[in-house]
């Protein structure tokens, strides 16, 4: 396998008045393409931070991130967000989808991002195909102009995760994705997620807090204080 | 290039949120208020310039001295190719004083003794004109249908005067009135009269009064008889040597009313035919030591003058006539319709300049509505710049969503202005009419001014130029608050609460 996203040395500054509080301390680590790798540790630890700085939302104070062997951290906030769009699929603990636009719509603004105008209307048709595919494959298919208020938690994040695939990523980031759904709902989006994931052969990385949902991923990335502490190999077989 | 992303959420949020309806009718208010406010003023300036310059003539030459000969003058002047007309003009401070006496003028007023510590009444600027000449000059006969038509207008219906269109030019050049005319007013005034009609010859010099002084004169019919009193110093008009002052009373026959258009005109000014003047002043026409006297000359210069030859041939005027007074006479002018009413309509153009300068301010706060409906909707959406953003979204793509937003509000706000100004513009007349049929308000004080209706003007010019001018304004207060969303660090929007 081709490793896809490599960070070395990876460090965080955050300046609060004249003082200036380490958040990432050094950091390397290295995903692979298909894998799944869960990032645990108590908060605080960075993991919100380095997942940020992975998905190239913000930059890092020093170190070094390459996508596909090529080094992204230097590049320019538009070519980050253009790298961003094709390379990265974000998934979040609270949604994060539009309020004033329905499920469907917002599926298809994530596909807006690098067309103009023009090249868009072009595409409408094909578009709005594709976002519906995604919607259904994620099981929300009698749910295409719902707006979020009218959906249900465990929807919401369904189509936050539409969102994060419709643009083909090569990788996946999902900050405490379960982290405000109950056990139930929570065990079905991991069970969509890793699902898709497979049928895609994407690699996922998850900041997560549950053991148990850790321990269905490949690898185990533990945190604390900025630092990698500990990283340890699960056994795929039996997490799966 | 323009993201599809952001004119599809821009959409969506003006859509949804209706903060920018505030936005959108701040704006069409703003245009609303430059455009008929302005369209009023502007057909206002137009109306008042116009009325000044049917009141003067076209070229005054003026500022001479006290005993200035009208044969030397013309003399100095006839020769230029470019004057086409001259007619002489003699200005005097005079009274008027009616001296009819029948009951009606009494029942009405209780006393037909005028007020003379107004101007309205007794005081008047005459000025003496010759009857032949100054309908060359000035469109006298347009202003004596417009006096007829202003008096009517509150209800009283006279006919024009018919003293211009006497054939007869020895009786014309007096403004004398038909026979017939001025012997019923001799009998109604109890004046000597010949008690056969037909043996009757109109002999009393005519006066014709601005409408507004013959209006304030509540009862006033075409020959009525107008007592004029003048005081002047002998001495000062060339009879040698200073004088004590001499008043000279003439009765005259009031030979009908004018309405020039401009007020101030039409309130102090009344015209007589300028030999009966000179001899009240002592320069009888039979008097062999008398001059024919004027004060002024009013020139009307041949057509097609350009401004420039306009120009030249006042100055040439002015050195012409100037060469042809007394060593040391104070310079003299020659004054187009414009210089002569300057104050006047620097003053109207000031008020113009300041109502636009009001309206600029009104447009202005109108962008600052905008600025703050979207700088709010910016903070609002915090959250969504940070989804953006974690989506792919560009800076640029995140700013050029609010700054769409700024700019349909904008186009949509001007469009509506500019709708609801044309429309206003056309319709104020019928809706100034409604409001003070039912709640006694007007929009515009046109009696003031003499105005048939509020004068609302709208230069395609100025509708263009105040629609561009809203929207480019709302395109740069837009642009602040989609700067500040197009900087915003994608991980603290994500992280807002």
């Amino acid at each position: 396998m081709s490793t896809i996203l490599r960070a070395a040395g990876i460090t965080k500054n955050y300046a609060i008045g004249k003082r200036e509080i380490p958040v990432l301390r050094g950091v390397d680590l290295s995903i692979e393409a298909g894998e799944k790798v869960a990032l645990l540790g108590t908060s605080g630890a960075g993991k919100s931070t380095l997942l940020h700085l992975l998905g190239l939302l913000d930059a890092p104070t020093s170190g070094s991130i390459e996508y596909d062997g090529r080094e992204v951290h230097s590049l320019s906030v538009g070519e980050r967000a253009r790298l961003r769009h094709q390379q990265v699929g974000f998934v979040f603990q609270f949604y994060h989808l539009i309020p004033e636009l329905t499920a469907l719509q917002n599926v298809s603004l994530a596909q807006m991002m690098n067309s103009s105008v023009f090249q868009y209307w072009g595409k409408r048709k094909q578009a709005k195909a594709t976002a519906v595919e995604m919607l259904e494959h994620v099981g929300l298919g009698e749910r295409l102009h719902h707006r979020p208020t009218e959906l249900s938690g465990g929807e919401r994040q369904r189509v936050a995760i539409a969102r994060a695939l419709i643009a083909a990523p090569k990788i996946v980031l999902a900050d405490e994705p379960t982290g405000n759904l109950d056990s139930a709902t929570a065990k079905d989006v991991v069970d969509l997620m890793f699902t898709i994931q497979k049928e895609r052969q994407l690699a996922f990385l998850l900041v997560t807090h549950d053991e148990g949902l850790a321990s269905r991923c490949d690898r185990i990335i533990r945190m604390k204080d900025g630092r990698v502490v500990d990283q340890e190999r699960v056994n795929n077989e039996l997490a799966d | 290039m323009i993201r599809a992303f952001s004119p599809f959420l821009a959409v969506r949020y003006l859509l949804t949120r209706r903060i920018n309806i505030l936005g959108v009718l701040g704006v069409a208010f703003a245009v609303w208020a430059m455009l008929v406010v302005d369209g009023v003023f502007t057909g206002f300036v137009r109306d008042i310039r116009g009325s000044v310059e049917s009141s003067a003539p076209p070229l005054l030459l003026t500022d001479l001295p006290h005993d200035s000969s009208f044969a030397k003058l013309s003399d100095a002047m006839a020769a230029d190719p470019d004057v086409a007309v001259m007619a002489p003009r003699l200005r005097q401070v005079a009274m008027l004083q009616p001296i009819r006496q029948d009951q009606r003028a009494r029942a009405k007023r209780g006393s037909n003794q005028l007020d003379f510590d107004h101007t309205k009444n007794g005081y008047a600027m005459l000025i003496g004109i010759d009857p032949l000449l100054e309908p060359q000059v000035v469109s006298v006969p347009a202003w004596i249908q417009r006096g007829v038509k202003e008096i009517a207008r509150y209800g009283r219906f006279q006919t024009p005067s018919v003293v211009f269109e006497e054939p007869d030019e020895e009786r014309r050049a007096e403004l004398l009135l038909p026979d017939r005319v001025e012997w019923a007013m001799r009998r109604r005034a109890g004046m000597p009269h010949d008690l056969d009609v037909n043996n009757h010859r109109s002999s009393l010099p005519g006066i014709l009064m601005g409408w507004r002084r013959v209006f304030n004169m509540q009862h006033i019919e075409d020959g009525d008889p107008i007592e004029v009193v003048c005081a002047s110093f002998p001495g000062s008009e060339g009879s040698g040597g200073a004088g004590s002052m001499r008043t000279t009373q003439k009765p005259f026959a009031s030979a009908g009313w004018f309405g020039s258009g401009n007020r101030m005109f039409d309130e102090a000014t009344a015209l007589v035919p300028i030999e009966s003047l000179r001899t009240m002043l002592g320069h009888d026409i039979d008097d062999l030591a008398s001059i024919p006297l004027v004060t002024d000359v009013a020139i009307r210069p041949r057509d097609g003058l350009t401004a420039t030859q306009l120009t030249a041939l006042q100055r040439r005027l002015e050195q012409k006539v100037q060469a042809a007074l007394p060593a040391g006479s104070e310079q003299c002018s020659v004054l187009t319709w414009q210089e002569q009413n300057s104050v006047y309509l620097k003053a109207v153009a000031q008020e113009h300049a300041m109502m636009q300068l009001v309206l600029m301010i009104v447009m202005l706060v109108s962008a600052f509505v905008i600025y703050a409906t979207l700088h709010m909707m910016v903070v609002q959406k915090i959250k969504d710049i940070g989804i953006l953003a974690a989506v792919g979204g560009s800076p640029r793509g995140i700013g050029s969503v609010f700054l769409i937003n700024g700019t349909v509000v904008g186009v949509c706000g001007s469009l509506l202005g500019v709708a609801a100004g044309i429309s206003s513009a056309l319709w104020i007349n019928p809706i100034n009419d409604w409001l003070y049929a039912n709640y006694q308000m007007e929009l515009f004080p046109r009696d003031t001014f003499d105005l048939e209706g509020i004068p609302c003007h709208l230069e395609p010019s100025w509708v263009a130029a105040v629609a561009v001018g809203a929207i480019v304004l709302s395109v740069i207060v837009a642009f602040i608050p989609a700067r500040k969303a197009a900087r915003m660090n994608p991980v603290t929007a994500l992280a807002f609460e």
